[in-house]
């Protein structure tokens, strides 16, 4: 491996790391709080990346910054109001039931995901491009850097920043941690538990669809979508450790890092190692980097 | 409390008798595409209630039984393609073999240190592994396949069966795929799965009775990827064409679906439920997307509204309906529900 490669190899990384973030981060609220690993996050993540690539349309091929903000605005706006249904329906269901009864329901809600894609926008490869001011790429230093890689990298570490403060630094994110330690006891104390899971899952749900619409440019969009990011997601947010969002943020950057490398150390075997790792870290540390031994 | 004997699954066996029926005169009724669905859902069957012997049993989620699956499916591809001189139920059985070893190696990594989910995600990523690397080996076939799988000659010394006939193979697999079955039917009732289903209860107490529940677990696990094996051996000359997204996740969801459709309590389940899905499959294969959808619904419903799946809806029809016998019997008219 060429030194040379060096500042490249990182960046690539960083890419792939803020990309799978951007989909973990409504995961790990959402596992945080009501321990469900939840598969249709992906199929939701889908639907809303369809739907952005639908508002995208009616500006034509190449697109201003305003009609990407509205096809993230409508993406987002999608993923939330999945969310309230599949929240008033199934999730609040699920309490009580056991772990690999709610991972199934999810997935059953993912092969629901992927029938409605199928049935509203066929089985055809589609793409788009990004936004017209970030076609092209910048000059870093002799490397040539995709301009959407960047604002990707940006988004990423900017929904972090912002989870962070949501969760540390107001009084709603006092009440989520409360609540994710003991549900019970902060309902003796007066928090509304139950709305404040209505308002996890209805917040990781939007979260996918602004992933979703974050990300229509990065992928061909088919209905295998929904099942792409959500294995390398869910391998994030247990590298992390469960539910906690600075493990989350700091395991993608990790298998970020470690998938960037691979590709180049073992490119007879893209991914491998993204696998390897997981399974050292949950056989090293099953509570994963960040979390708390239970 | 009197000790009761078990009930008799009364429902479940005249379905599972219905359903043997159906395959074992598939070669009359069935021709063409249904006819390769039947050899492809009796090996699914074997695939389903091997993962059952963990899930129903243990309790865990073996999320990346379809590695095991795969892993049977290309050695005896491997075997009756390229070592003709290997007999056809060696090779069934090598396939066994090699998905038991790799299932020790990932049993004595996984069970040591984790459990529930982490067991569920930890035994997916180890299966995505194998994945990669069926998808990458050239002489594998990589991401094409693997072709050219022949069905041989069976030589049984006083005759011989030739399984390039699609009904001798059919009737082949069919026999294997029940002798398989029988033969973890005969482990799930007897003392071994007595014990594992006590240790899914109750494993502290059962370690306090002397139960090694680790080395019970291994075992479990291991006997049940080696019978994924084997039924993966067994799909690769029905198949003659296998590719590697037979090892990925989306494949180990086929079991789960049938396991939890037809109840994965019981030993049955995963036959009956196998039947149900396929069949619904079957018969809305044509609508693009819709099929999905229907399939995620009933999924959904039994999870939320029947957890115990197809054969506990049965037992408890049945038993509404001796309650309601008796009553008539005994007071001649049906019995009121006390308000």
């Amino acid at each position: 491996m060429m030194l040379s490669q060096f500042p490249l190899l990182v960046f690539n990384g960083l890419a792939w790391a803020m990309a799978v973030f951007l989909v973990a981060s409504g995961l790990t609220l959402v596992f945080g709080i009501l321990h469900i690993l939840n598969f249709s996050h992906g199929g939701v993540f889908m639907i809303a990346a369809y739907v952005a690539l639908a508002v995208q349309g009616y500006a034509g091929p190449s697109f201003s910054l305003g009609a990407f903000a509205a096809a993230l605005a409508a993406a987002t706006a999608s993923g939330a109001i999945i969310g309230v249904f599949v929240e008033r329906f199934v999730f609040r269901r699920l309490t009580g039931v056991p772990e690999a009864y709610s991972l199934i329901a999810t997935y059953a809600l993912l092969l629901i995901c992927q029938g409605v894609v199928k049935l509203i926008w066929g089985v055809d490869f589609k793409g788009a491009p990004p936004p017209d001011v970030l076609v092209g790429a910048l000059v870093v230093a002799g490397n040539f850097l995709p301009a959407y890689s960047v604002a990707l990298i940006a988004a990423g570490i900017g929904m972090f920043v912002a989870l962070e403060v949501l969760i540390y630094r107001t009084r709603f994110g006092d009440r989520l941690r409360a609540v994710a330690i003991d549900p019970w006891m902060s309902g003796l104390i007066g928090v509304n538990v139950g709305a404040v899971f209505a308002a996890t899952v209805v917040a990781g749900f939007a979260l996918a669809g602004l992933a979703g619409g974050l990300l229509v440019a990065n992928q061909s969009l088919s209905p295998e979508l929904g099942s792409a990011f959500i294995i390398q997601a869910f391998g994030a947010i247990i590298v992390g450790g469960m539910g906690n969002i600075r493990g989350t943020f700091l395991a993608c950057m990790l298998l970020g890092l470690i998938n960037a490398f691979g590709i180049v150390l073992i490119p007879d075997l893209p991914g491998i190692l993204f696998y390897v790792a997981l399974a050292a870290v949950i056989l090293i540390r099953p509570q994963g980097l960040l979390g708390a031994r239970s | 409390m009197t000790l009761r004997p078990r009930p008799f699954d009364y429902g479940s066996t005249v379905l599972v008798g219905i359903a043997f029926i159906a395959f074992a005169t598939a070669p009359i009724w069935a021709a063409g595409g249904a006819f390769f669905l039947m050899g492809i859902l009796a090996i699914q069957i074997a695939f389903a209630v091997s993962f059952n012997m963990i899930f129903g049993l243990a309790g865990l989620v073996s999320f990346g039984h379809a590695a095991y699956f795969a892993v049977g499916a290309y050695a005896s591809a491997a075997l009756l393609r390229d070592v003709p001189q290997a007999p056809f139920l060696v090779s069934i059985l090598a396939a066994g073999a090699a998905a038991g070893a790799v299932g020790a190696i990932v049993g004595l990594i996984a069970l040591r240190r984790a459990s529930g989910i982490y067991f569920a995600i930890l035994t997916l990523a180890l299966g995505e592994l194998i994945h990669v690397v069926i998808a990458k080996t050239t002489y594998l076939g990589r991401e094409d396949g693997f072709t050219g799988i022949p069905r041989p000659v069976i030589d049984f010394f006083v005759f011989k069966l030739d399984t390039s006939n699609p009904t001798t193979l059919y009737l082949v697999t069919l026999a294997v795929v029940i002798a398989l079955i029988a033969g973890m039917g005969f482990v799930w009732y007897g003392p071994l799965g007595r014990t594992m289903a006590a240790v899914r209860q109750d494993a502290d107490r059962a370690a306090f009775l002397g139960v090694d529940v680790g080395r019970l677990h291994l075992f479990g696990y291991v006997l049940a990827t080696a019978a994924a094996g084997l039924a993966g051996g067994l799909y690769a000359p029905w198949a003659q064409l296998i590719t590697p997204e037979i090892a990925r996740w989306t494949y180990s969801a086929i079991p789960i679906l049938f396991c939890l459709l037809g109840g994965a309590a019981s030993f049955w389940g995963p036959v009956l439920g196998g039947v149900v899905f396929v069949g619904l499959e079957h018969a809305t294969r044509t609508m693009i997307g819709l099929s999905e959808l229907i399939v995620g619904a009933i999924l959904l419903a039994i999870v939320l509204g029947a957890p115990g799946g197809l054969t506990a809806a049965l037992t408890q029809l049945e038993a509404t309906i001796v309650a309601r016998m008796k009553n008539k019997t005994a007071a001649g008219k049906p019995m009121r529900p006390n308000p």
